[in-house]
């Protein structure tokens, strides 16, 4: 009986060979969609699956509110440590306090390269349960020990045993090796973290960390913790809430500062802050494409079943001959399901050859490293229960219409199908019609939205800039001469130091007083050391007062503030005005208010420029130095002269540099990415719902050949019979677009609510995304029912 | 006695009025007979067939079939009375045009799940009775109207039924054709199958025991 089934769908496929095309093609489309979608998807909540104690591992945030305004971040002070070490113990197998992970040089004999760690306390080895592959499992132990992960050793070592070397830090301390443990996977939180090194030698390196130890407002460190067996994550969240407003001094007590735990499960997914409450992240991001996914797969389904039901008169025949001679519907809706079961093996197949094809061009768009898991069982099983999912839903509606057919009327040729199908067809066409339109206009809003913020002034010229990262000591103090050799070698213009990149804001300061300012507003600036050449080099213009300049040596303690920060702090007339700190103890002058620059983008472009300070860097210590090059010559030449100065002043150092507007650029990388698939996605779904529509057309045409004939003999023209055929389709899909409009505008007001900087939902996006639509319909019927209408209709007419 | 109808009435309703397609029809049939229904088009031939292969409900009156009161049945143990004891030879043959003579000829065994080895024997006995071996890969397509009748009645004998019902089984063949056809009912007859066909033709009429004529739905004694 089933061999029976399986010869006759593989008869009809065969035989209606253009429908059943069709069919696989879009199924396969389809369910490659899915299958890539679900692979992703599955990528991203795998995040941090190489932890085995991933459930009981959190990073500690602080809640603090300034201005009644809430900020949730993982900066803290370090004298939480020693309270909950002393008072909360019991609630944690480890804390583990960490440096952030930077950019350090590691140096042995005459190998040099520039690689990222951490200074981090010992319990990380066993809260991230490292694989040690050489060495002593606790290779933290002393204070100039380093621990490597594979490759770093590899890059370093080469195949010589790396354990008791000794290499140089940072140009700066001598380190042994004490273990080499495994790599931790691309799709993990600390995979860049190549070398670990004590904490105990952070807080020995430098004064300022030694006099953090009871600065509860100084907040500069990371904080891991494992939590105890016998707890649970809420419990312990729960517990530590206070543990800063109880032990801080009253200044500290005044931002309300809340100690909440962050778990890993969470990290990557679900890490965005609300008020002090987790609210989502990129898991919106995977809900939408798993949805886009199973609408994607709907589409296709919707195909399936719209030509099976068009094709029942066609089947019709069969269904009347085996009801007559025996079979009951069951074993019709069997025979059905069976097909449908069938075809979707084949496109199932069909689609793992397509996601095999466009993994790679997927991974790159989506930057993943994601494989198709080929001796994973689970995969299979996964698939069998797809393929049964996929057949149910595309076959179900079918199975049911057509085994339905009363074998009297059916054999008697007084059966005209299509009428009673005709209602349920026309709503499944305006469902994909409705979809993809939807994915139209959401993948013009947010390409728009993309280019609106690309085209926001960043406030000065970022082409033809550089940086060069500065972190080891010693570049300390060398910046005069450093600016003096680049521009005499003629390849840069100007230079200067920054103590944050231009893009991106890496300190903040508050605690100042001022006159005109508000009792109890808890002032917070984005704070930035500079060379006094920093506004020149950037071509940062200035809205009133100078910039800073070497013949005032009073300049040491003047500062510049950009637009917004003369706003935030309600001044009318600022130059000339001071800005004290509040602690009376401070030693050092008053900053007093030279100038006011345009408002530079550097953090997200996305949000307005946070009220920023520039003040002049005393030590000549900053962390990058930034390079207008010479514009007259090209930029290669540039890059090898300015390398060859880096070179001779540093041969120790590797030369390290970046473009600042690609740099800049890195922040839409998420937002494109985005736009990327989507746009991808949506042309899949317009596609499969093109294919459909085009299947519908042609079984259309087919079904009108004698009354097109009759018309013809009667003098129509070509184009009345075009209009004739086109415009049921049309209609469906002006219906599409009225009811995609309004659910499109309300999914995408949501979505753009969370930019503060945002362009808007224009008219015209529907009118395109519509126009399109309409194009495309036009299109893919026009082929059709011109073929219909140019056809001889002597010819039609005599097969009756 | 094979089958009994009384007082038979079919219905259709259309604009308010109701046209009767069956009207107190009476028919009793025993086993063995061959029984032709004639009358004009529009008659209720085909529905009287149609009403006694079960394939189409009546409205009012009591139908037995083997002392099955068939009116009272559901609809799955009439379907189950018909499969196992009445055969259907069509007009237009009505084969399953995406399969072959010999699977056409197997698909009601299918039905009745009747083990593999079983059905290869059936099938070609019965393809050896019609002279059809030569033609069992072929598709419908391939075949002439004669020659597709021929399987059409090999598939309704397949399963041993007690009765055929035929609806004008030569109305597409030329008249050679359908001698042949009528000679091989003539001869299923004898050998016990109940027949009753459908037709036009006085001629064809001749080959059954017992001619039924209808007019406007209702059977009229001769």
């Amino acid at each position: 009986m089933i061999k029976n089934y399986f010869k006759i769908a593989w008869r009809n496929l065969w035989k209606h060979k253009v429908y059943s095309f069709i069919n696989i093609f879009g199924l396969s489309i389809g369910m490659a969609v899915a299958v890539m979608i679900g692979l992703w998807v599955h990528d991203e909540l795998s995040f941090n699956d190489y932890f085995s104690n991933k459930k009981g591992i959190a990073q500690v945030y602080q809640s603090l509110t300034y201005n009644g305004e809430n900020l949730t971040y993982n900066a803290l002070p370090r004298p939480l440590e020693m309270e909950l070490r002393n008072k909360y113990n019991d609630n944690f197998k480890h804390i583990v306090m960490s440096s952030w992970n930077t950019a350090g040089y590691l140096e042995y004999k005459d190998i040099k390269i520039s690689s990222s760690g951490s200074f981090i306390q010992e319990g990380a080895i066993d809260m991230l349960n490292l694989k040690i592959v050489k060495g002593v499992r606790n290779g933290l132990a002393e204070l100039n020990s380093i621990m490597l992960s594979a490759s770093t050793a590899k890059a370093i070592f080469g195949d010589t045993d790396p354990i008791g070397k000794t290499i140089k830090l940072n140009s700066e301390h001598d380190m042994q090796v004490t273990a080499v443990y495994e790599d931790i996977p691309k799709n993990n939180s600390f995979h860049d973290l190549n070398y670990m090194t004590p904490w105990k030698l952070y807080v020995n390196s430098a004064e300022w960390i030694k006099n953090a130890a009871d600065q509860w407002g100084n907040g500069s460190f990371q904080m891991f913790v494992q939590i105890a067996d016998n707890t649970t994550m809420e419990q312990v969240d729960k517990t530590i809430r206070l543990a800063k407003m109880n032990a801080a001094p009253d200044d500290q007590k005044a931002y309300n500062p809340k100690i909440l735990l962050l778990p890993m499960n969470d990290w990557y997914l679900r890490s965005n802050f609300e008020n002090g409450v987790q609210s989502g992240g990129r898991i919106e991001y995977v809900w939408l494409f798993g949805i886009v996914g199973v609408f994607v797969l709907l589409l296709a389904c919707i195909n399936f079943m719209n030509l099976s039901t068009a094709r029942s008169e066609k089947r019709a025949k069969e269904v009347g001959i085996r009801k007559s001679i025996g079979s009951n519907r069951s074993q019709l809706i069997r025979q059905f399901l069976g097909e449908s079961l069938f075809t979707v093996s084949v496109a199932y197949i069909a689609a793992l050859i397509l996601v095999m094809i466009s993994l790679k061009g997927f991974n790159t768009l989506a930057s993943k490293e994601i494989i198709l898991p080929w001796t994973n069982s689970q995969f299979w099983m996964l698939s069998l229960g797809f393929i049964l999912f996929t057949s149910l839903l595309s076959g179900s509606y079918p199975a049911l219409y057509l085994s339905s057919f009363n074998p009297v009327k059916v054999l008697k040729g007084t059966f005209k199908a299509g009428k009673l199908a005709a209602l349920p067809r026309k709503v499944l066409v305006v469902t994909q019609f409705t979809v993809s339109i939807i994915l139209i206009i959401g993948t013009i809003l947010v390409m728009k939205q993309i280019q609106y913020t690309k085209n926001r002034p960043v406030g000065y010229n970022k082409e033809g800039l550089i940086q060069i990262p500065t972190n080891s000591p010693d570049f300390y103090g060398k910046t005069d001469f450093m600016r003096n050799e680049f521009i005499t070698s003629g390849a840069v213009v100007n230079m200067a130091t920054s103590s944050s990149p231009l893009t991106d804001v890496w300190s903040n300061n508050g605690g100042y007083t001022w006159e005109g300012k508000p009792i109890g507003f808890q002032d917070d600036f984005a704070f930035i050391m500079v060379s006094p050449e920093y506004a020149k080099t950037l071509g940062l213009a200035f809205v009133e007062g100078r910039d800073f300049s070497i013949k005032f040596p009073t300049d040491s303690s003047a500062v510049i503030l950009n637009k917004t920060a003369v706003e935030y702090m309600g001044l009318k007339n600022p130059i000339g005005k001071l800005m004290r700190d509040s602690n009376e103890d401070d030693p050092d002058p008053p900053l007093k208010i030279i100038g006011v620059v345009e408002d530079m983008v550097m953090q997200s472009p996305y949000e307005p420029s946070k009220q920023t300070l520039y003040v002049i860097d005393k030590y000549q210590a900053s962390s990058y130095y930034n390079l207008r090059m010479n514009p007259d010559r090209s930029v290669s030449t540039n890059l090898e002269t300015i390398e060859k100065v880096f070179k001779k002043n540093f041969p120790g150092l590797p030369f390290e540099y970046e473009f600042i507007d690609a740099q800049y650029a890195q922040k839409f990388a998420s937002e494109e990415r985005v736009a990327s698939l989507a746009s991808v996605f949506t042309a899949l779904a317009i596609l499969i719902s093109c294919l459909g529509l085009f299947g519908l057309a042609s079984f259309v045409a087919e079904q009108r050949t004698k009354e097109i004939g009759v018309r013809k003999v009667l003098g129509a023209s070509i184009l009345n019979l075009w209009k004739l055929l086109s415009k049921d389709f049309l209609v469906l899909v002006v219906i599409s677009i009225a009811i995609a409009s309004p659910l499109a505008y309300y999914f995408m007001n949501q979505w753009i609510q969370k930019f503060t900087y945002r362009t808007d939902i224009s008219w015209w996006i529907f009118l395109l995304a519509g126009a399109g639509a309409i194009s495309i319909t036009i299109i893919t019927i026009s082929f059709q029912s011109i073929k219909a209408a140019t056809a001889n209709p002597i010819k039609s007419l005599r097969t009756e | 006695m094979l089958l009994e109808l009384k007082n038979i009435y079919k219905w259709v309703n259309s604009g308010g009025r109701r046209f009767y397609l069956l009207k107190d029809a009476h028919l009793q049939v025993e086993e063995g007979e061959f029984i032709s229904i004639m009358g004009p088009s529009g008659s209720g031939k085909s529905t009287l067939l149609n009403v006694i292969g079960m394939l189409d409900d009546f409205n009012e009156g009591e139908y037995n079939f083997l002392d099955e009161p068939v009116h009272q049945l559901k609809e799955k143990h009439k379907a189950n009375l018909y499969k196992e004891y009445i055969g259907f030879v069509f007009q237009a043959y009505h084969l399953i045009d995406e399969l072959t003579v010999y699977e056409n000829i197997e698909t009601p065994l299918l039905y009745k799940k009747i083990s593999g080895s079983e059905r290869k024997a059936l099938v070609a006995d019965m393809l050896d009775r019609f002279n059809i071996v030569g033609k069992k890969d072929l598709f419908p397509s391939q075949l002439s109207g004669g020659q597709q009748q021929l399987v059409g009645i090999a598939r309704a004998l397949i399963t041993k039924p007690k009765l055929i019902l035929a609806d004008e089984p030569t109305g597409n063949l030329n008249s050679k054709q359908g001698e042949e056809i009528m000679e091989l009912f003539k001869q299923l007859n004898e050998e016990g199958v109940t027949i009753i066909q459908v037709t036009h033709s006085e001629k064809n009429a001749e080959y059954g025991s017992r001619i039924i004529n209808l007019l406007d739905g209702t059977v009229i004694e001769k």
